[in-house]
């Protein structure tokens, strides 16, 4: 379960003030597939970015599974995010000199995952994503689809409690996204995993079965189907 | 994550962009190579300046009267001559040596004067010590039957336009400190390399000094050739045991700005490569800064997943280090074959040919490595490296993963 109290994110404080995040309290069950809406500049990413630990919010607090995530800093909060987020990026973020295959194991490399399991961790998420007979391919051989699709493999590889995806579809033709989202969900309803996505794509609003919808830092709404 | 993923992922990003590390491949390849040659020069310039001196004038040890060799007056000659010639004789350390008798005068002749040192040789034993014989340039070494024949140098004969068999005059003081007259006509005119040692150094027979002097007898000057350079300090020590009244002095002692020059050379090259490797460092962390911009998304994703600073620093350096680690053996390799190459032909330098002469050495010069610099070259380029490497690791680390990546 994810908990954020009086969550608030101000940029410049005491000058030009702005209030990316203007004191939201929201609470994520397990096993949600919620998508966080809203106009450019509403606050979508830094409300996810510090969900994430990514960001340190100004005040209030991120409390996921009865941790406070807001004081942890250092290598603790990198531990952190290691061991319980998995992260997809608009852009895919996949590391170039490695494949597909390699970029999955990476992160359970950085864990400490013994060969064994990283390796069959590693060809379940390869048949969970299609991407199997493409695991030796590096990045540049993938389309932008089949890019996103190891990029949340990749995610889902640390066993992490909860996912946060930033516009995960924004790069993404039609086909690619349906194909993605599908596999999303299908991962979502088989193995719990908490998704939440920041997104304009109507595709992915329509998909999801909780839509929060953000101005100016704010919630002004939280539609759950 | 283990070490080796990191060396991994490290190795295959300094060949994402091949151009790049190839021209900073190729330029640590060109600094290490100018360093060694330089080195190489360096060393070889001095090696034939110190053989050239050895060879010469100096020989390994040189055995004087210690009066003698405060006041140079002649009636100091060398105490116990018989007892040395019988240790020098039995020991199998000494390959050869000559009895010199030395006069410091004036050489005159209708030209003007200068002031001179005279040895008075055995020209068959000197030729076992010095190679004055195979620098003759002009006229003979030696081969006349008369007693009254002088080598000169050619920077002397120049000074005092002396030619074969113009006569010259040497003057000197005798035991008893009264001035003394010799005549002697050139035999032969002889370049040693060392315009310093050709003007201020002549050679006469031995029997013609003795034969003027009936009162004089004994020699100043011992000169002594071993099987190895590096024996003097053995030889000189066994020597001094038996010699009190004698000063017994190895080539370093006599002829300390060369033996000064051999310590300083080490220091200066050292330091002139640290200066030619700093400035190689600058490229290297220019090209890894550069890589570092272009990829601030994907250092930021890594930061985002969890990749810990000290591994995203390890990685960076492993970048850095390796454009050094490859240029290594290939600028050492390109190095070792020139300088090989050049140790046996050599580089005629006979365009600064004055220069060299006054320095003491010839016009062709061979290149020389000793194989432990090869060893402390490849350690400065990789502790280079090494320093090199901290910067652009130090600037990836202050790298904002909300920035670099944009979105999540």
């Amino acid at each position: 379960m994810i908990e954020t109290k009086n969550l608030s994110k101000i940029y410049n404080p005491g000058k030009f003030e702005v209030k990316a995040v203007n004191n939201i309290s929201a609470l994520f069950k397990e096993g949600e597939f919620t998508s966080v809406v809203g106009p450019s500049g509403s606050g979508k990413t830094t409300f996810l970015n510090c969900v994430g630990g990514l960001d340190q919010p100004t005040s209030g607090e991120v409390i996921i599974s009865g941790e406070n995530i807001t004081k942890l800093s250092g290598s603790k909060i990198i531990n952190y995010r290691l061991n319980n987020i998995g992260f997809v990026f608009q852009a895919y973020n996949l590391i170039p000199v490695l494949s597909a295959k390699e970029n999955i194991e990476m992160i359970m490399l950085l864990q400490g995952v013994d060969e064994n399991n990283r390796i069959s961790r590693t060809n379940e998420l390869l048949n969970q994503v299609g991407l199997y007979e493409m695991r030796n391919r590096r990045p540049s051989q993938l389309s932008g689809g089949q890019q996103q699709r190891v990029a949340v493999a990749r995610a889902l590889a640390s066993k992490p409690k909860f996912i946060l995806a930033d516009e995960p579809t924004a790069n993404l033709d039609s086909k690619s996204t349906s194909n993605l989202l599908d596999i999303m969900s299908q991962l979502n309803e088989a193995e719990n995993i908490t998704f939440i996505f920041s997104t304009h794509d109507q595709r992915v609003i329509d998909r999801a079965r909780r839509v929060v919808t953000l101005e100016d830092g704010k919630i002004v709404n939280d539609n759950k189907k | 994550m283990n070490i080796l993923t990191l060396i991994k992922i490290s190795w295959r990003n300094v060949w994402r962009n091949k151009l790049r590390s190839f021209v900073v491949i190729i330029s640590v390849v060109f600094g290490l190579l100018g360093g060694i040659i330089i080195i190489a020069m360096s060393y070889g310039l001095n090696e034939e300046r110190m053989n050239n001196a050895v060879e010469t004038y100096l020989s390994h040890i040189q055995i004087h009267n210690k009066s003698f060799s405060e006041e140079y007056n002649i009636k100091y000659t060398i105490d116990n001559l018989e007892g040395i010639e019988n240790a020098i004789n039995n020991d199998i350390r000494v390959v050869s040596y000559s009895k010199r008798i030395i006069l410091n005068g004036m050489l005159s002749n209708s030209n003007g004067s200068y002031g001179i040192q005279v040895k008075g040789v055995d020209p068959i034993e000197e030729v076992k010590v010095t190679n004055t014989y195979e620098k003759i340039i002009e006229g003979e070494y030696f081969k006349s039957e008369k007693d009254n024949t002088i080598l000169v140098g050619k920077k002397l004969a120049d000074r005092l336009n002396l030619k074969l068999k113009s006569k010259v005059v040497i003057t000197f003081q005798d035991e008893n400190y009264e001035l003394t007259s010799l005549l002697y006509r050139v035999e032969g005119i002889f370049r040693s390399g060392n315009s310093r040692y050709d003007e201020a150094n002549v050679f006469v027979k031995n029997n013609s000094i003795t034969k003027n002097l009936p009162n004089f007898s004994g020699y100043h000057e011992i000169p002594i050739l071993l099987t190895d350079i590096e024996l003097r300090n053995q030889v000189k020590n066994d020597l001094v045991s038996k010699n009190s009244n004698n000063l017994i002095e190895g080539w370093d002692d006599i002829s300390k700005d060369l033996a000064y020059a051999n310590e300083m050379l080490a220091a200066v090259l050292y330091i002139f490569m640290m200066i030619i490797l700093s400035a190689l460092s600058f490229g290297i962390v220019n090209t890894m800064l550069m890589a570092i911009l272009e990829r601030r998304k994907e250092i930021g994703m890594l930061m985002s997943i969890g990749m810990s600073r000290f591994k995203i620093f390890l990685m960076i350096s492993f970048e850095t280090m390796f454009l050094s680690i490859v240029a290594l053996p290939i600028g050492l390799i390109l190095s070792y074959s020139i300088v090989e190459y050049y140790s046996v032909v050599g580089i005629d330098l006979s365009i600064v040919e004055a220069g060299l002469e006054n320095f003491g050495v010839g016009t062709r010069l061979y290149f020389k490595v000793p194989n432990q610099e090869y060893f402390i070259v490849a350690i400065m380029v990789f502790v280079i490296s090494i320093i090199s490497s901290i910067f652009p690791s130090v600037r990836a680390l202050k790298i904002n993963p909300v920035e670099a990546t944009k979105t999540i």
